[in-house]
């Protein structure tokens, strides 16, 4: 049987998640706009899931935007606040670590008169709070930070950069994909104004996200139609899928405990073995404060996208940050900004953890990873033994 | 196409390379060619007998195409003259393999040059050719942008206490001996060090020192001078330039050492 360890990529669907959803494209079908019996129906519907969603998080009823997605709650945070809060100023902060998304909203916005800065990041990938202080200028409307990376794991100071952001009076998104499931979110708690979550990446259908915004923050609509989620999102509410994604939070918000313990074991046995067993290899991102799910390793002489082809031909599912897989021919950006050269983050190879891994799957990367490393190291020019062993 | 959608050839000559490995000895010539920027290197070596190729071994650090167009031109090469060798292209060479993906043909399949640089070295060991411009590695004072403005801020011409250097991402410059025995030192205090040289070895220093650099966990950038500090308020990355391949990349650190 294949092992897929690949979970920040994408996640097959909970079939409980299924099970809830399933009655909603046939049985009950009715659009909340509707004035009769089954639309009446699909608002309660819709309500009921709003506030399944909001209590995860700490959030209000009327704070909850449902979107097709965690690409679309991010363009609607960044682009949606930027554009009705130029008034205000044109500045906006983000890390280097972001994911791609953002990086290329913020190019839009770069295009489009707004100046962007980009926090660089230590070793770890970890963002500094003096660093972030030193880049705010009175221009500064927002600062959009992901709670972790969804390559190397590393998490964020969010609750401190939340702090801060509030006391200068600067909105704050952070996009929570990576961290779903994995940390108990808390808006609250975390001084968060604009919050991006999807449904996949708690198990639920693929298609549907909310973006949390506070109460008080406003925002341009994208998406304009018939005025749908407080005028902020319109388009006729998928009702399957945030059914689906509201039975995906109300598993998680029971299982999420053991859940996060159980991953972080497989976690902690792979970084352990792999790092033992085979020489010259390294972990990538912060070595405690990561997620539960992530091991990313590099190896140094060999390219990531051959360790995935000798993967796949032994069932192995996985990810790597090496060019050679991109579409651009770019390095991972984000290990580019930890201060790796290009050659190393060439042998990178990312494990993520979830629902569905057993320990089996563990068990099964500490016995096959070594010898495909140490077969592509003998084809490299870049490996030389004596330096290893002596 | 996705990157990864090869070929049923090119996936057994990634499984099961041929050739692989390196010769020695008179009638061998050698050829090195790679991106540094991309990151792929191979290297092609030819045994001539009788002005044919009677012997071809290759190394590859690279992604699955890469391996695999090295693997499969040695098998082409094999037994043909040298001149029959050179109009191989790296078209012949895909084709052989029963295409590559559309984004691969230029970035790993970089054989065929190997190939063409290990018969001109041949060539040119029979006096065949002249010899290629080697380019010569100076610039030891050059002055660097950034510098004077960084100073302090991240860029450091001495390094007597390193307890400073704790955990960051630290650079140091090739001055010659005292830099190299602080880039060994500093190996201590954090878990990064790169070490920075204009030459192919450590020319300018006694081997036991090379040695031990080498035997370290300082990553070495051989064959590359600084070019830029760059930042904001304080360093944040520098720009390398790349000698052997004249090619420029940023490179994130926290701290640059330039002794004076």
């Amino acid at each position: 049987m294949n092992s897929y360890i690949d979970d920040q990529s994408a996640k097959p669907v909970d079939p409980r998640v299924i099970e809830a959803m399933t009655p909603y494209f046939h049985e009950r079908f009715g659009n909340p706009s509707s004035l009769h019996g089954e639309g009446d129906e699909a608002t309660k519907v819709l309500e009921g899931c709003r506030r399944t969603i909001a209590g995860f998080m700490n959030a209000g009823l009327d704070e909850i935007i449902f979107t097709s997605g965690a690409t679309e709650s991010n363009n609607l945070a960044l682009i949606g606040y930027a554009l009705r809060n130029k008034g205000k100023g044109n500045h906006i902060i983000i890390s280097e670590v972001e994911h791609i998304s953002i990086h290329n909203i913020a190019k839009y916005l770069e295009k489009n008169e707004f100046t962007v800065s980009k926090l660089p990041v230590d070793q770890y990938g970890k963002v500094n709070l003096h660093k972030l202080e030193s880049r705010i200028t009175p221009e500064t409307i927002l600062i959009s930070i992901g709670y972790a990376s969804n390559e190397i794991g590393t998490i964020q100071p969010i609750a401190e950069i939340g702090q801060l952001a509030r006391e200068k009076g600067i909105a704050f998104h952070s996009d929570t994909v990576a961290a779903e499931g994995l940390i108990p979110l808390d808006v609250v708690r975390d001084s968060i104004d604009l919050m991006t979550l999807s449904s996949n990446d708690i198990y639920g259908p693929q298609g549907v996200g909310v973006l949390y915004v506070r109460k008080g923050i406003r925002l341009n609509p994208l998406i304009i139609g018939g005025g749908q989620e407080r005028g902020v999102r319109s388009g006729t509410e998928n009702i399957a899928g945030i059914v689906g994604m509201s039975a995906a939070v109300e598993i998680m918000g029971r299982e999420m405990a053991e859940e996060v313990k159980r991953l972080a074991g497989y976690r902690d046995k792979l970084i352990k073995h792999i790092l033992d067993r085979i020489p010259k290899s390294h972990l990538n991102g912060h070595p405690t404060d990561r997620l539960a799910n992530n091991a990313h390793f590099r190896f140094e002489a060999i390219e990531g996208e051959s360790l995935l082809l000798s993967l796949k031909d032994e069932g192995v599912s996985a990810a790597t940050g090496s060019a050679c897989s991109s579409k651009t021919l770019e390095p991972s950006h984000t290990l580019i900004s930890t201060g790796l050269l290009h050659e190393e983050a060439h042998g990178s190879l990312e494990f993520t953890f979830g629902r569905f891994n057993q320990e089996a799957d563990v068990d099964r990367v500490i016995e096959i990873l070594p010898p495909i490393v140490e077969r592509l190291r003998k084809l490299s020019p870049l490996y030389k033994k004596e330096e290893v062993t002596t | 196409m996705k990157s990864t959608q090869y070929s049923e050839k090119v996936l057994d000559h990634f499984r099961n390379p041929r050739n692989v490995g390196t010769l020695e000895g008179d009638n061998v010539g050698w050829g090195e060619v790679g991106n540094p920027v991309c990151g792929d290197l191979m290297k092609m070596y030819i045994q001539v007998e009788d002005d044919k190729i009677a012997d071809i071994k290759f190394q590859t650090f690279g992604c699955g195409s890469a391996i695999a167009t090295s693997s499969m031109i040695t098998e082409m090469a094999k037994g043909k003259t040298l001149d029959e060798a050179l109009k191989i292209t790296r078209q012949d060479v895909a084709d052989e393999l029963e295409g590559l993906p559309p984004i691969k043909m230029h970035c790993s399949n970089l054989a065929a040059d190997a190939l063409h640089e290990a018969i001109n070295n041949y060539k040119t060991q029979k006096g065949e050719t002249t010899l290629k411009v080697i380019r010569t590695t100076t610039g030891e004072e050059k002055e660097i942008s950034g510098e004077k403005e960084f100073l302090g801020k991240g860029v450091y011409h001495a390094a007597d206490d390193l307890s400073p250097f704790a955990d960051k991402r630290v650079m140091v410059v090739d001055r010659g001996k005292r830099s190299l025995e602080i880039a060994l030192e500093l190996t201590k205090h954090t878990g990064r060090v790169v070490v920075m040289t204009p030459g192919k070895t450590f020319s300018s220093v006694d081997a036991g020192l090379a040695q031990n650099i080498k035997q370290s966990d300082i990553k070495i950038i051989y064959e590359s001078e600084l070019l830029e500090i760059r930042g904001s308020d304080e360093l944040e990355k520098v720009l390398v330039h790349d000698l052997n391949e004249d090619e420029e990349y940023e490179l994130f650190v926290d701290a640059v050492i330039i002794l004076k």
